[in-house]
């Protein structure tokens, strides 16, 4: 018992993963992730807007009305979002202007409105902390997944190196981002049901 | 007059095809996916979101103006949006408590979804970059709307093929919507002869 208590729920990598499996943030994978560096950038404001905002949130008192809490999550978010920039801007200037929009996006991103009230917010604060880190990293294995896929094919570099020649050019397109997450969800699923079923088998 | 009509149906198409929020930018394509399980969510969202980016955008025109030219000023949009959203939401809800109890109680759970998804802060975003003039905000806030009914109804028409046991089961629901989706968007960009720049 004391032993499940310890153990790190690891949920939001692959079984609730918030692009391939709830489909909650999909937008900056689809259309920005088409690159290495791209992703890159793209994690570290998902990280920064989205994680500093659940643990800050998290003093928001639960008597105030749900309607105003949203309204006050989406505000901290967007005050976050301006030291990200600042800071992005400093180390990426040229890929943060390029994902720009993106970033502006992750202001309202499903992270903060859906899932604290549905599941961070229900766990004690040390565990939520973790938590929701796990869900960042879930969101990250996907971006630089994408980003090194879309690289290769579209470029033939790899964080800028060159690999190999272009093989399609389209990889950057938003329809080849669409398609290429739908497979990851599909072999993200083959994954899940797999660790299901042999943890099933071992308990039996 | 003609003019600004004529600049005004244009960025609704644009908006509409061209630049669709879901198939081009993938704005709100999660919600378009939940929205898209029900023929009255389908409505529901799409006339929430139409009159959210289009009321909106009126009133973001106002601010544009004011801040963009500013020095840093891009770094406080957010905010700005997000204020003019939350004012937006608090005062439709107000409304629609008041004035239809009933419908207050079917929307209320899911309201936040169709108010504060990326489809209408992402119109707000490229209004600024698109939309020249007040009817130019107004067109492209309003097209978004309709792009994202459009949208809706092209994933809803699609919901129970997609979700049969004709489809492999890893497949089934999430992931082949989303591949279907990239067709569909395939298909407008090919319509259009344009790719969007990222």
């Amino acid at each position: 018992m004391a032993e499940s208590k310890k153990r790190i729920n690891t949920d939001g990598l692959f079984r609730q993963n918030v692009v391939l499996m709830s489909g909650l943030v999909t937008a900056p994978i689809i259309v920005a992730a088409t690159t290495l560096q791209r992703s890159l950038v793209l994690t570290i404001s998902f990280f920064a807007v989205s994680y500093v905002s659940i643990l800050l949130c998290r003093f928001i008192s639960r008597k105030i009305v749900y309607t105003v809490r949203i309204l006050l999550y989406t505000i901290v978010a967007a005050i976050m979002f301006i030291p990200t920039v600042i800071a992005l801007r400093f180390l990426f200037p040229e890929t943060t202007q390029e994902v720009m929009l993106y970033i502006e996006l992750m202001v309202v991103n499903s992270l903060i409105l859906a899932k604290t009230e549905s599941r961070f917010y229900l766990e004690p604060y040390g565990k939520m902390s973790v938590d929701a880190l796990i869900f960042i990293a879930g969101f990250a294995m996907v971006a630089f997944a994408s980003g090194a896929v879309r690289e290769i094919l579209s470029y033939g570099t790899l964080f800028g190196f060159h690999v190999c020649e272009p093989i399609i050019p389209s990889a950057k397109s938003p329809f080849f981002g669409f398609i290429l997450v739908g497979i990851f969800a599909a072999v993200c699923r083959a994954v899940v049901g797999r660790r299901v079923s042999s943890r099933k088998g071992r308990s039996e | 007059m003609s003019n600004i009509f004529a600049r005004t149906i244009s960025l609704i198409m644009v908006s509409v095809f061209t630049q669709n929020a879901i198939f081009d930018r993938a704005f709100g394509a999660n919600v378009a996916i939940y929205a898209s399980r029900k023929d009255s969510h389908v409505i529901g969202f799409s006339i929430g979101i139409t009159v959210m980016t289009t009321l909106a955008s009126m009133i973001a025109y106002l601010f544009d103006g004011l801040l963009l030219p500013l020095p840093y000023g891009d770094l406080f949009m957010p905010l700005v949006y997000v204020v003019i959203i939350s004012l937006l939401y608090v005062i439709g809800l107000f409304i629609l408590w008041r004035g239809f109890p009933k419908l207050y109680g079917k929307v209320k759970k899911y309201v936040h979804l169709a108010i504060f998804n990326c489809a209408v802060f992402g119109a707000l975003f490229l209004n600024s970059t698109f939309g020249k003039g007040f009817a130019g905000y107004v067109g492209y806030g309003f097209g978004t709307g309709i792009g994202f009914f459009v949208a809706c109804f092209l994933i809803n028409i699609a919901n129970e093929k997609l979700s049969s046991d004709k489809i492999p089961k890893i497949f089934r629901g999430y992931p082949i919507m989303m591949i279907y989706i990239g067709i569909i968007s395939l298909a407008f960009n090919v319509l259009v002869g344009y790719t969007a720049e990222f």
